[in-house]
């Protein structure tokens, strides 16, 4: 277990250098300058060039992107002309292990941006997931009790709906009646624990996670009744029921648990993107999470802090994978890993 | 909520870019229907709001350079030289009054040397006395082009330091430069007690107008200076200081600064009677709106510099309407022929025959959100004057254009392309002039832009035929709109068209900036200024669309709420209070 | 979001058996035909069929009405007694200006009919949405099969390229890649705006899109390898081009048809949600992500423009998406258990 744990890591890292490098290739070969945007309005093409030069575009991507690996190693400082740190060390920013670069457009380190908006995105996560995972394992495991009877079709086809209206629409839906025109909430607006207490927090993730969660909940409704429905169907449990056990506990105790193999997968790895922001939600309701971040640092061609973004994504991506086939090892018994 | 904003800012969706890119406007409006009430003089006390929807780019003195945070920071933690009154009326407005020094500064024959005394007994928030070392300090700042970018940098083309090789000044900031470089600038800006000498290579008779327009000449303490660090960090030396540090996306509590003395001051610049001032950062355009119109707690007590989106026009009714303003900004939109590929003047005559500005201002929503333009430069600005090249209706004469397409003698339907930055409103609104546009025998094909609209026109190898374009007069003259965009000397690079995105090249117009730039009389400026505009009229070297105009609303327990020329048209701190 | 795999997984899962659909005489009935049969016996599948059916036909016919001049999605009709100049252009009129003229509306601030515009906008987001199934499915399928067929190191290579692939998040990618690579389309082929764009997203939904393809088509490949009848073709020297697309293609292209049923609506949801981030067909030339994202700004004002594209969104959706179980539940005989 432990080897096979050891080597997905491994592997994990050579992907997210891989990852980087075509991210850098991709990123810095585009047409533009990086360093444009930050020279401002009255811009000469020399002071561009000075500028670049001081944050470090001007090299190749190939070396942009050796630098950038070594700061996640080593850690760097900032501006990256050394000239000017060593005359004027007051200026340096120090950005030690783990360093994903420095954007010059919110003018600090691109962890520094992380710290601010991961929270958010988490906390949205986590709320939505909650949600979605109750509501969709509740009213799959009901639809399929109730399998063609009215009860069934409606949850499926409330489902279906939720799933087919773009995530925005709903959100704006929310957004503009529930909170603007009846003011049935405030307008969500993030509030750290520390700032407002767990009630504040909550209140105000409430829209935004429920506006995630239908869509989400929508998948997990059908899942979770395709699967039930399946693993009723497997030959033990008929067995089971023919052997006179419990509908109920033919459910809970055998279906639900064989129908939670294939949901945690599929949880898990859905939890794990949606902790790298949700881009709609956070956009619609304003959050300043990583996925605004995302959209205002494609808008205003941020590139250190979208190649920040990539690898901090991958990263929860690969790491979810893990997690989940060393779980799903662990509920299954039949799994073996190694 | 960049995006969210972008796309749901309906009325001035294009004016956003402006309003970033094409910072500070320094004019008034001749037509300020929603006079405001600065002759009552308010009370003391109370937490002032102010909602902005964006991070704001920078609070550093050197970099900033967005009219409404200009002028926020001015009133109330960046006091200059000089300053502009906070009054309605342009004629007062556009005549900076002494802040810092103890007057408006004194010149020489020629314009070329300026020297402004500092007033005794003004302070920074820590009680040391503001000296003529840290202006001098400031000023170095914006040469040091690698750190504090972004800014207004005039000063490097005007101050008397000569260039490399390069075509950058040979000093090249505080942090890292030459010796030779240092010493140019030592004795390009001198001080002698408290008096400080500003010595430049060509005349500046406007010179007081860019200090108080804008703050790069602004005073910084050198043992405060951490280069890009110090972006949102403020040492005061206004009438109020950070509470806590500047978030930039949440904003920043100003608490009265206690060293602070108003008896340097002027109560025609800042009054300074909320105690408390809240930038509350990140709320959407419609939030803020929807809020205001509501007028319900903390609202009663706030303003705002983001305008009420144009879909909710209709909801500004009975009471509401009593809390809106409707005034014209200090910008003007327009569109620019590349005069690298629409090389034919009569092309560009019938180009401007048939542009549709009616059909563009009701596509973006319509007379509440826009004035006619007659020229690039907006009717604020000393020594505006109607251009008389654009004679054509306002929603454009198709018939007419066609005709002058035949006279050009180019083969119909002629191709063009029109890139703007796109948003919701402005694809309507190109729409608009696409449609007059064919019917008179173009082709147009249109190509939006996301925000790197900038970069990508100032590209000398971009291909639009036609190209839009925002601008505000820096301080209220013209030779910070027509030289800036169309000079095509320090514009035009191997690698850059600058601001002269048109790639328009006149020897004529370069001449006639010449005289306008060496007039050491600001009436002779004033003429070259507008002669020049006549000559760009001549060349059709652009198009004007609409001047737009800001609504806002306020809550309404605000009191002396006025819209001013001195803060682009933008709510006015200084002489704001609130009742109780 | 709207792009993760998981809903590619979510769909293709059985559903509940259906033990009427079970034919009296299976003789004489090729499995095509009892497919069909069986389709027909559903009736919510007969419904989706004839709803996408329409939605097909509708969107073949917009170009050839627009082209002679039945419906008109691009002419402005800016005029004072349609819109309200001084309400920000609002269309004047109850439910966002519905006339018998303009049976859906006008559109705020330019006048333009918002039936004409969600109409023609429906012949674009499908073109976009089944051209990037397409793409999904074709390099999926190839890939599926070369890595299925050869397995060791091919396969691993796969496998590798497609873990890496699902690694990137794509709708970052997709936002960050756009404004560099519509310009370099651009200038390599001299493409205008909207068709650069649209070959933009095509190309990156498709190519973000073909793993889970070739994952399915993988799975598929590995359990027909085994049987005789590849055995016998390989005895008797077949080519590996004639192994692939000959022999085993034919065999997996049940579940292809319920892969491209069920990621082209996923797809007509992605070019929205891409619309409302600024990626993808830009006005005037209409899609249903672009009008509904115009849309969003009026939700208080406007509600039916608001409202309309919203729906059309949906029925696609759904329609496409209740076609696509029944034609799963059609082929798949487990479904008859």
């Amino acid at each position: 277990m432990f080897a096979y744990v050891i080597r997905r890591l491994f592997v994990g890292v050579i992907m997210l250098l891989v990852m980087s490098l075509v991210t850098f290739l991709l990123f810095f070969a585009g047409p533009l300058d990086p360093a444009r945007f930050a020279c401002g309005k009255n811009c000469s093409e020399a002071q561009q060039a000075q500028t670049s030069k001081a944050l470090g575009f001007d090299k190749s991507p190939v070396v942009q992107w050796s630098d950038f690996v070594k700061g996640v190693v080593t850690g760097r400082q900032f501006p990256d002309d050394p000239a000017l740190r060593k005359a004027a060390p007051k200026l340096v920013t120090d950005c030690p292990t783990g360093c994903l670069g420095y954007s010059v457009v919110s003018t600090s380190t691109v962890n520094k941006e992380f710290k601010e908006a991961i929270p958010v995105s988490v906390s949205i996560a986590i709320f939505a997931f909650i949600m979605w995972i109750i509501g969709g394992v509740l009213f799959g495991v009901i639809a399929a009790l109730f399998k063609g009877r009215l009860l069934d079709r409606g949850i499926v086809g409330i489902a279906l709906v939720f799933f087919a209206f773009p995530t925005f629409f709903i959100g704006q839906l929310f957004l503009q009646f529930v909170a603007i025109k009846w003011r049935v909430f405030e307008v969500p607006d993030y509030m750290s624990i520390a700032e407002g207490g767990i009630g504040a927090w909550a209140y105000n993730l409430l829209l935004p996670a429920f506006t995630l969660a239908l869509f989400y909940m929508a998948g997990y409704v059908r899942m979770t009744r395709a699967f039930v429905l399946e693993s009723m169907g497997e030959d033990y449990l008929r067995t089971a029921r023919a052997k006179g056990v419990r509908q109920s506990r033919v459910l809970f105790k055998h279906a639900l648990r064989a129908a939670l193999t294939p949901l945690v997968t599929m949880a898990g790895l859905d939890f794990a993107s949606l902790l790298g922001g949700a881009i709609i939600t956070e956009t619609v309701f304003n959050f300043n999470g990583l996925g605004k971040l995302a959209v205002v640092a494609v808008n205003t061609y941020d590139l250190p802090t979208l190649v920040g973004l990539v690898i901090l994504l991958a990263t929860f991506v690969i790491l979810a994978n893990i997690v989940v086939d060393i779980l799903y090892a662990v509920i299954d018994p039949r799994v073996r890993v190694g | 909520m960049a995006s969210i904003a972008k796309r749901a800012l309906a009325a001035a969706a294009v004016a956003s870019m402006a309003a970033t890119l094409a910072a500070c406007g320094g004019g008034g409006s001749g037509d300020n229907s929603s006079a405001g009430d600065a002759a009552k003089s308010g009370s003391k006390g109370g937490t002032l709001y102010y909602y902005i929807n964006k991070p704001v780019e920078h609070v550093d003195p050197q970099r900033v350079y967005v009219g409404r945070d200009i002028s926020n920071l001015n009133r109330t933690v960046y006091r200059g030289l000089v300053s502009f009154p906070a009054d309605t009326d342009p004629d007062v407005a556009n005549k900076p009054v002494a802040d810092l020094a103890t007057d408006t500064g004194t010149k020489n024959a020629d314009a070329t040397q300026w020297k402004f005394t500092i007033k005794d007994g003004v302070k920074w928030q820590d009680g040391k006395q503001i000296t003529c070392a840290d202006f001098k300090y400031g000023a170095s700042r914006a040469f040091a082009t690698d750190v504090i970018t972004g800014g207004p940098n005039y000063i490097l083309s005007y101050l008397d330091v000569p260039e490399g090789s390069d075509g950058l000044p040979s000093y090249t900031g505080p942090y890292k430069s030459s010796a030779a470089g240092k010493a140019a600038f030592d004795k390009a800006i001198t001080c002698s007690g408290n008096t400080i000498t500003y010595n430049f290579k060509k005349p500046w008779p406007d010179f007081p107008l860019a200090v108080a327009a804008l703050h790069m000449m602004d005073p910084y303490r050198q043992d405060k200076d951490q280069g890009d660090r110090s972006n949102y960090q403020i040492f005061s030396n206004g009438p109020y200081k950070l509470q806590g540090a500047w978030s930039k996306n949440k904003g920043a509590t100003m608490v009265r600064n206690d060293q602070y003395d108003p008896s340097t001051d002027s109560t025609e610049i800042r009054k300074a009677l909320p105690d408390e001032i809240v930038f509350d950062i990140g709320k959407s355009q419609e939030t803020i709106a929807d809020q205001l119109i509501a007028d319900g707690g903390n609202d009663k007590f706030a303003v705002t510099g983001e305008r009420v989106p144009s879909a909710y026009f209709a909801r500004l009714t009975g009471a509401v309407a009593d809390r809106a303003v409707n005034v014209q900004s200090p910008f003007v939109d327009y569109v620019l022929p590349n005069f690298k590929k629409m090389t034919n003047p009569k092309v560009r005559e019938a180009l401007a025959m048939a542009a549709n500005t009616k059909g563009w201002i009701d596509a973006g929503g319509g007379s509440r959100a826009y004035a006619e333009a007659k020229s690039i430069v907006n009717p604020s600005v000393t020594g505006y004057q109607a251009n008389p090249a654009f004679t054509a209706p306002a929603s454009g004469d198709p018939a007419a254009a066609k005709k002058l397409l035949q006279e050009a003698g180019v083969t119909t339907p002629y191709p063009i392309t029109f890139t703007y930055p796109k948003t919701d409103t402005a694809d309507k609104q190109a729409a608009a002039l696409q449609a007059t546009w064919d019917k008179a025998g173009f082709k147009v094909s249109l190509d939006p832009q996301g925000d790197t609209y900038y970069d990508v026109i100032q590209k000398p190898s971009n291909g639009a035929d036609v190209i839009w374009g925002g601008w505000g007069a820096d301080w209220p003259s013209a030779i910070t709109v027509t030289p800036p965009l169309f000079d095509s000397r320090p514009n035009l690079t191997k690698n850059s068209t600058g601001q002269d995105y048109g790639n328009y090249k006149s020897d004529t117009f370069n001449k006639i900036v010449d005289q306008a730039q060496s007039a050491a009389d600001l009436g002779d400026q004033t003429k070259a200024l507008q002669a020049a505009d006549e000559q760009l009229g001549k060349d059709f070297a652009y198009i004007p669309l609409e001047s737009q105009k800001f609504n806002f609303l306020r809550g309404s327990k605000v009191s002396g709420y006025n819209n001013t020329p001195a803060s682009a048209m933008y709510p006015d701190l200084g002489p704001i209070s609130l009742e109780k | 979001m709207s792009l993760s795999e998981s809903q590619l997984e979510v769909s293709p899962t059985p559903d509940e058996p259906k033990a009427d659909d079970q034919p009296q005489s299976l003789e004489g009935l090729s499995p095509t035909k009892l497919a069909v049969r069986r389709f027909r016996k559903d009736r919510l599948s007969m419904i989706a069929f004839y709803v996408v059916a329409f939605v097909l036909v509708a969107a073949i016919l917009a170009p050839i009405f627009t082209k002679i001049g039945i419906i008109d999605p691009i002419s402005l009709n800016q005029d004072d007694k349609l819109i309200d100049p001084t309400l920000g252009g609002l269309p004047r009129g109850a439910a966002g200006g519905i006339t018998w003229a303009h049976p859906l509306g006008i559109e705020p601030g330019t006048g333009r009919d918002v039936l004409s515009r969600l109409w023609y906008g429906v012949t674009f987001s499908l073109s976009i949405s089944l051209a990037a199934a397409i793409v999904a499915i074709v390099v999926g399928t190839v890939l599926g099969i070369i890595a299925g067929f050869s397995g060791g190191l091919i396969d691993a290579t796969v496998g590798r390229l497609i873990d890496l692939t699902l690694s990137f998040p794509q709708t970052l990618m997709l936002l960050a890649l756009s404004s560099i690579f519509v310009a370099a389309i651009q200038q390599r082929t001299g493409l205008s705006t909207n068709p650069a764009n649209a070959v933009y997203e095509i190309g990156v939904l498709g190519l973000f899109g073909w793993p889970a393809v070739a994952r399915l088509i993988r799975g598929q490949v590995l359990s027909i390898r085994e049987r005789e009848f590849i055995e016998a073709a390989k005895l008797l020297g077949a080519s590996p081009r004639r192994l692939y697309f000959k022999e085993i293609l034919p065999n997996v292209w049940a579940p292809l048809l319920v892969s491209f049923t069920l990621i082209t609506p996923q797809y007509v949801s992605a070019e929205a949600a891409l619309s409302y981030l600024g990626v993808g067909i830009k006005p005037p030339t209409p899609t249903l992500g672009n009008i509904l994202t115009d849309g969003v700004n009026y939700a208080l004002t406007d509600f039916t423009y608001f409202l309309f594209p919203a729906i059309v969104i949906a029925v696609i959706v759904v329609s496409l998406n209740l076609f696509g179980d029944g034609v799963r539940d059609a082929l798949d005989p487990k479904a008859d258990r």
